[in-house]
């Protein structure tokens, strides 16, 4: 039964992200929505299928449930989780692809966050802004390892993650595919079972793959007119019918939602020439907003500063143990 | 004198230290067992107090709402109907859906939680060790896995892939891992321990103690419940890719369980390009070591065979000492591989330059017969299906589990029924049985006096007779 269910999110867990950190609700959905982004795009990238690329999405989504968000630098949150999922997989991805990309992500050439619909001027393609000099490797792999033993020990080495892609064909297939085109329905219920990934209701942490299934089903199935049984067919499915309306409206939120916070994030990272929001835009957009910050900076910058002081003292020791040899 | 003569019979100090020994751990564990009941009772109590509470609760309640609950709004009619049924009779009418229980997911316990008794090996993959569970009095197997500091890729994906396949397996015959836990030092990730289900031995210890190999009724209950098992990871689309008697585990009830994924790995079909470097070679399947790249549960069904013929013989069935041995007592024992036996064998990587000898003039077929004179036609029927060279002849498991071979008398015997062993990794031993000494010089022959011996032959009518030679059966 493993590949039907899913580890949820208790409500105590859902209920700490409002205590846990002393980020603003509203600032923690844009953190999670341009982090799970910025994995999807590294996954493209890095030419995974989107079977690794979306397990690594439901990681992060579950880690940050277990450990605050500003402990660590997002995009690096991101490339644990993305490496650490095609390292389980069938397609594993070296230390060093996975350093050139979010080089590339994060530099001022990137493409990613731009949008689409409405493109400002490309930005100019500079190779030197993604050059990813021989130390900044070394100090983003070792980050990224000590990062990846966190996230699994955040989660007690359990990486088991059901997605209900294949269960959404399945029940195609049962449904007969409503009668309409395969890859057309086939393709939109895709499409809201990948956006339903980047959503701030965590819905792959509060719904079994096959209630997210059949609400993916169901929304393709509207949007494309097709015509669906006139019985409560989803029960066939086991989901209810409460929860499915639930889900449907969720996912049917996503695309809206995720274009304003597009432009809020714009808007957050001012006037800098980068994709990704990082720790420092929030830490500005929080003194902008009056937020006291001294707690945030305080836990976090200690951290950091014990972290790169190791990353430091290590790269030395290599350094002398490679001269010495 | 006599008194002097009976005292080397008698037990000797350490046998009465370890007795001693014994009978505490006994007490201890009938201590634990106690306090165990009373928390259980206790805690049963509480959960029937509760729950009384809260049905109270909810019948006062439902008396004052009168109803579902106005969230629970349904807009198509037949529904509402449906409602005001279950209204009456609420467990006939609702839908009677699957809920997918996952569980949920958070923080690793803490190591601490486990008192250590001994250890028990060290592998490649890690240290193993015996130790209990403070709060349940439970023994556990703790796995330490073994992480390389210098290693560029971070944790191992053995161990990882070790945790993630065992996390998903639920069967009778595949070892359970109850949780994974950490030290307590969490800024750094180095101690990692699987806590695994404590099985008393390998079955690699006690094929190498035993005196007398097992039954052929043991034999059949341990391959079926290696069949069972095996079956039940392919079902699953899991490889094992490193079955050996090492890594199989057996408990004082006869139960057999597969241990050790470190090797083991989810698969699709048609299957991925894999590694050839799996297995330990002795188990290693012909096709491997033949160098193909796309294989499937067949190997795991070589290496079942050759678990087979150690079961029988006690011995490692092919010893070979590097991969081109290994395929010499391959072909010796199986016979060289032919147009018919193995069409596709050609293709292989490594075949293309290999010389076999002309298939002409010697006998060049399996010898597996003549090797196990003792076993039954079905039992070499079936041997000889998991030896078959090319991998597509070779039986699955659960064709396996259907074999002739477990049918046939004797029956598998009941697992209830099987014998113990003294288990290395609990650190017990075998009872040294000491022979009587010589007579020393100058002792006095014992006088034995008047003594009565008409009572040894008495019965011996009733005593079953046969089983004094057996069959070559070639």
């Amino acid at each position: 039964m493993s590949h039907m269910s899913n580890p949820l999110a208790t409500p105590d867990q859902l209920f700490q992200r409002r205590s846990i950190d002393a980020l603003p609700i509203e600032l923690q959905d844009a953190i999670f929505f341009a982090t799970q982004c910025l994995t999807q795009a590294a996954g493209i990238l890095l030419q995974l299928p989107q079977s690794v690329t979306a397990q690594a999405n439901v990681l992060l989504a579950r880690y940050w449930l277990v450990e605050p968000m500003m402990s660590h630098e997002f995009s690096d949150v991101s490339a644990a989780t993305i490496y650490l999922t095609a390292k389980l997989s069938a397609h594993p991805r070296s230390p060093r692809d996975l350093a050139n990309v979010y080089a590339y992500l994060l530099s001022r050439s990137t493409a990613f966050f731009h949008n689409p619909k409405n493109p400002p001027p490309p930005p100019p393609n500079d190779p030197s802004s993604y050059y990813l000099s021989e130390a900044a490797y070394h100090a983003f792999r070792n980050r990224v390892l000590a990062l990846e033993a966190r996230v699994l020990c955040a989660l007690a080495f359990d990486t088991h993650v059901a997605l209900p892609h294949p269960l959404a064909v399945t029940y195609l297939q049962a449904l007969e595919f409503l009668g309409v085109p395969k890859d057309r329905i086939a393709k939109k219920a895709v499409a809201y079972l990948n956006a339903a990934l980047l959503s701030p209701q965590m819905l792959y942490l509060t719904s079994q793959p096959n209630a997210l299934a059949v609400a993916a089903v169901y929304n393709a199935a509207r949007d494309i007119g097709a015509k669906m049984p006139e019985c409560e067919w989803w029960e066939v499915f086991d989901v209810e019918r409460e929860e499915l309306g639930f889900l449907v409206v969720g996912m049917r939120s996503v695309d809206g939602w995720g274009r304003k916070m597009r432009a809020d994030l714009k808007g957050m990272m001012r006037g800098a020439e980068r994709g990704m929001v990082t720790r420092r835009d929030v830490e500005d957009e929080l003194r902008r907003r009056g937020v006291e910050v001294v707690v945030v900076r305080a836990a976090s910058g200690n951290e950091v500063d014990a972290e790169e002081e190791a990353a430091r003292r290590m790269d030395e020791k290599m350094a002398s143990l490679e001269a010495g040899g | 004198m006599a008194s002097k003569a009976k005292s080397r019979w008698a037990d000797d100090e350490a046998d009465a230290a370890l007795e001693a020994q014994l009978k505490k751990e006994k007490e201890e564990k009938k201590r634990l067992k106690a306090e165990k009941a009373r928390r259980l009772e206790e805690e049963k109590k509480a959960r029937e107090a509760t729950a009384a509470a809260a049905q109270a609760q909810a019948q006062a309640e439902g008396d004052g709402a009168n109803g579902p609950p106005a969230k629970r709004r349904r807009i198509s009619p037949e529904r509402e109907t449906a409602q005001a049924a279950a209204a009456s009779d609420e467990n006939t009418n609702a839908p009677k859906l699957l809920r997918f229980g996952g569980g949920a997911f958070g923080r690793p316990r803490s190591v601490e939680n486990y008192d250590k008794l001994n250890d028990i090996e060290e592998g490649a993959y890690g240290w193993v060790s015996r130790a209990k569970e403070v709060a349940t009095g439970e023994v556990v197997a703790l796995k330490r896995l073994k992480i390389d500091p210098k290693d560029r890729g971070g944790l191992p994906v053995t161990g990882l892939r070790e945790i993630q396949i065992l996390k998903d397996c639920d069967h009778r015959n595949v070892v359970k891992l109850r949780e994974v836990v950490v030290g307590d030092d969490t800024s750094r990730i180095e101690n990692i321990f699987l806590v695994l289900e404590f099985l008393e031995h390998d079955l690699k210890s006690i094929l190498e103690d035993m005196p007398e190999p097992f039954l052929a009724s043991e034999v059949k209950t341990l391959l079926r419940q290696l069949a069972s098992g095996v079956a039940y990871l392919h079902d699953n689309w899991i490889l094992h890719r490193d079955l050996k008697t090492s890594n199989l585990l057996l408990n004082n009830r006869g139960q057999l369980k597969i241990a050790d994924f470190g090797m083991a790995r989810y698969v699709g079909d048609p299957p991925p390009k894999l590694t050839q470097l799996v297995v330990t070679l002795w188990y290693r399947a012909p096709e491997l070591l033949l160098g193909t790249s796309r294989y499937d549960g067949a190997i795991d069904m070589w290496s079942v065979g050759c678990i087979f013929g150690e079961l029988l013989t006690r011995e490692p069935l092919l010893q070979g000492r590097n991969e081109v041995d290994e395929l010499t007592k391959i072909f010796e024992l199986c016979g060289v591989p032919t147009e018919e036996s193995w069409p596709s064998f050609r293709r292989l990587p490594n075949a293309r330059g290999l010389r076999l000898p002309s298939s002409g003039g010697r006998a060049t077929g399996s010898t597996i017969r003549a090797k196990f004179p003792l076993l039954t036609a079905a039992g070499v029927g079936l041997l000889n299906g998991l030896l078959a060279l090319d991998p597509e002849k070779r039986p699955t498991a659960k064709e396996m589990l259907a074999h002739e071979y477990f049918r046939q008398d004797p029956k598998p015997k009941q697992e209830a029924m099987f014998p113990t062993f003294p288990s290395k990794a609990g650190q017990e031993r075998r009872r040294r049985r000491e022979t009587p000494n010589a007579p020393a010089r100058g002792q006095q022959a014992a006088d034995l006096g008047a003594v009565d011996f008409t009572g040894i032959f008495s019965g011996r009518e009733r005593e079953e007779r046969g089983g004094g030679f057996s069959l070559r059966m070639v």
